[in-house]
């Protein structure tokens, strides 16, 4: 219950408030959405899975956050700029399909 | 270990046969299955985490949309303007193109009537001095003066300005005591003489220039080079006066003063 009050509040500050981002928080926010996003997948398949554990719930999604945002930060800073923004979102983009998939199986049973 | 079960923390990293065959077995945080179990019933504080978790996660998500909806129509104006310059730029690019071609062509037509001297053989041989002429023209007879005085003599100067003169006035040709004066022609003094074409001519000199008399006449007149003369012969007394003639003839330049020594034929097929 709490999960989806907290989604419609986070909506609608998004929508209400319409904040803008700092540029240079810019670059990570993509980035930072898909980490989340990976979080997010992950934890829907593990309450599917009867798994879901709340701690590590908040543990990924903070870590990943900052992992993907540092990643982008230390390829900003080691010169290879995009490059390794790619590699997060392609092995995240795996891992939520994944997921993605594990779910559907378990909804569909296909 | 069978298809359907996930792989656990403990098993090998190295299960897949490649990297991104294993990121997808293990998609799910091993965290879940570390916890599993041992999981304690959820407290109000990690609910309420759980929930702060996903109202940022939405907030992150809304920003973002937002963001990039409110961009785009800036984007996509930006885009359009280069798209339009750049096709205003092709455009111009073109027209000056065909302007270039347009001009180009025009330099080569003009550079074709100007090379090619249509003008008879003979016509040349007048203007370049090699043919003997005849028409209608002026006379000019001038002398030392009677004094004998210095300033009375007639110098290669005067001459010379007298010659200048002429051509400026409109003479087609000019001879000096029936020396035709040519392109390599001098008119200079040599000890008491004067010498043209280097043959030494003397007192009393005759001018003979060829074209319409009375223009000719009048335009020396009003030239510089008539004024010279005009005071040349109130203030010295040099014998001077000008004759019109409906049939004067004059000579052609001598065939080594007419050698050409430096210029060759321009080799172009036009």
């Amino acid at each position: 219950m709490i999960p989806v009050i907290g989604l419609l509040a986070g909506l609608g500050l998004g929508l209400w408030l319409q904040p803008t981002v700092p540029l240079w928080l810019q670059p990570y926010l993509p980035i930072a959405i898909v980490a989340a996003l990976d979080a997010v997948v992950g934890a829907l398949r593990a309450l599917g899975e009867k798994r879901f554990n709340d701690r590590v719930f908040v543990i990924s999604f903070v870590s990943n956050v900052i992992i993907a945002s540092a990643m982008v930060f230390v390829g900003d800073q080691l010169g290879v700029g995009s490059q390794l923004s790619t590699g997060v979102i392609v092995v995240l983009g795996i891992r939520i399909f994944a997921n993605a998939a594990a779910i559907r199986r378990r909804i569909f049973h296909a | 270990m069978s298809q359907e079960a996930p792989p656990r923390a403990g098993g090998s990293p190295w299960q897949g046969s490649g990297l991104l065959e294993q990121i997808a077995e293990r998609a799910l945080d091993d965290d879940y299955y570390v916890f599993r179990g041992s999981q304690p019933r959820p407290s109000w504080r990690t609910g309420l985490l759980v929930g702060l978790v996903v109202t940022i996660f939405a907030m992150l998500v809304t920003t973002a949309a937002v963001q990039t909806r409110n961009d785009r129509p800036a984007t996509e104006l930006e885009r359009q303007t280069l798209a339009a310059d750049i096709e205003a730029r092709q455009k111009t690019l073109d027209e000056r193109r065909a302007a270039a071609a347009a001009l180009s062509a025009q330099v080569q037509a003009l550079q074709q009537s100007a090379g090619a001297d249509t003008r008879p053989p003979a016509e040349l041989g007048v203007l370049a001095s090699s043919a003997a002429v005849e028409g209608p023209g002026i006379v000019i007879t001038t002398a030392n003066s009677q004094d004998g005085l210095e300033a009375g003599r007639i110098t290669d100067r005067d001459l010379q300005v007298l010659v200048n003169g002429l051509w400026y006035a409109g003479a087609e040709a000019v001879a000096v005591n029936d020396n035709r004066v040519g392109t390599l022609t001098s008119i200079r003094t040599a000890g008491d003489a004067i010498t043209i074409n280097y043959r030494s001519i003397g007192p009393p000199y005759s001018v003979v220039a060829l074209g319409e008399p009375e223009s000719l006449q009048t335009r020396f007149g009003q030239n510089p080079a008539g004024a010279y003369w005009e005071d040349r012969r109130k203030r010295s007394g040099v014998e001077f006066a000008v004759t019109p003639s409906l049939e004067v003839t004059l000579p052609a330049v001598p065939d080594q003063r007419l050698d050409l020594k430096h210029a060759s034929t321009l080799e172009e097929d036009r």
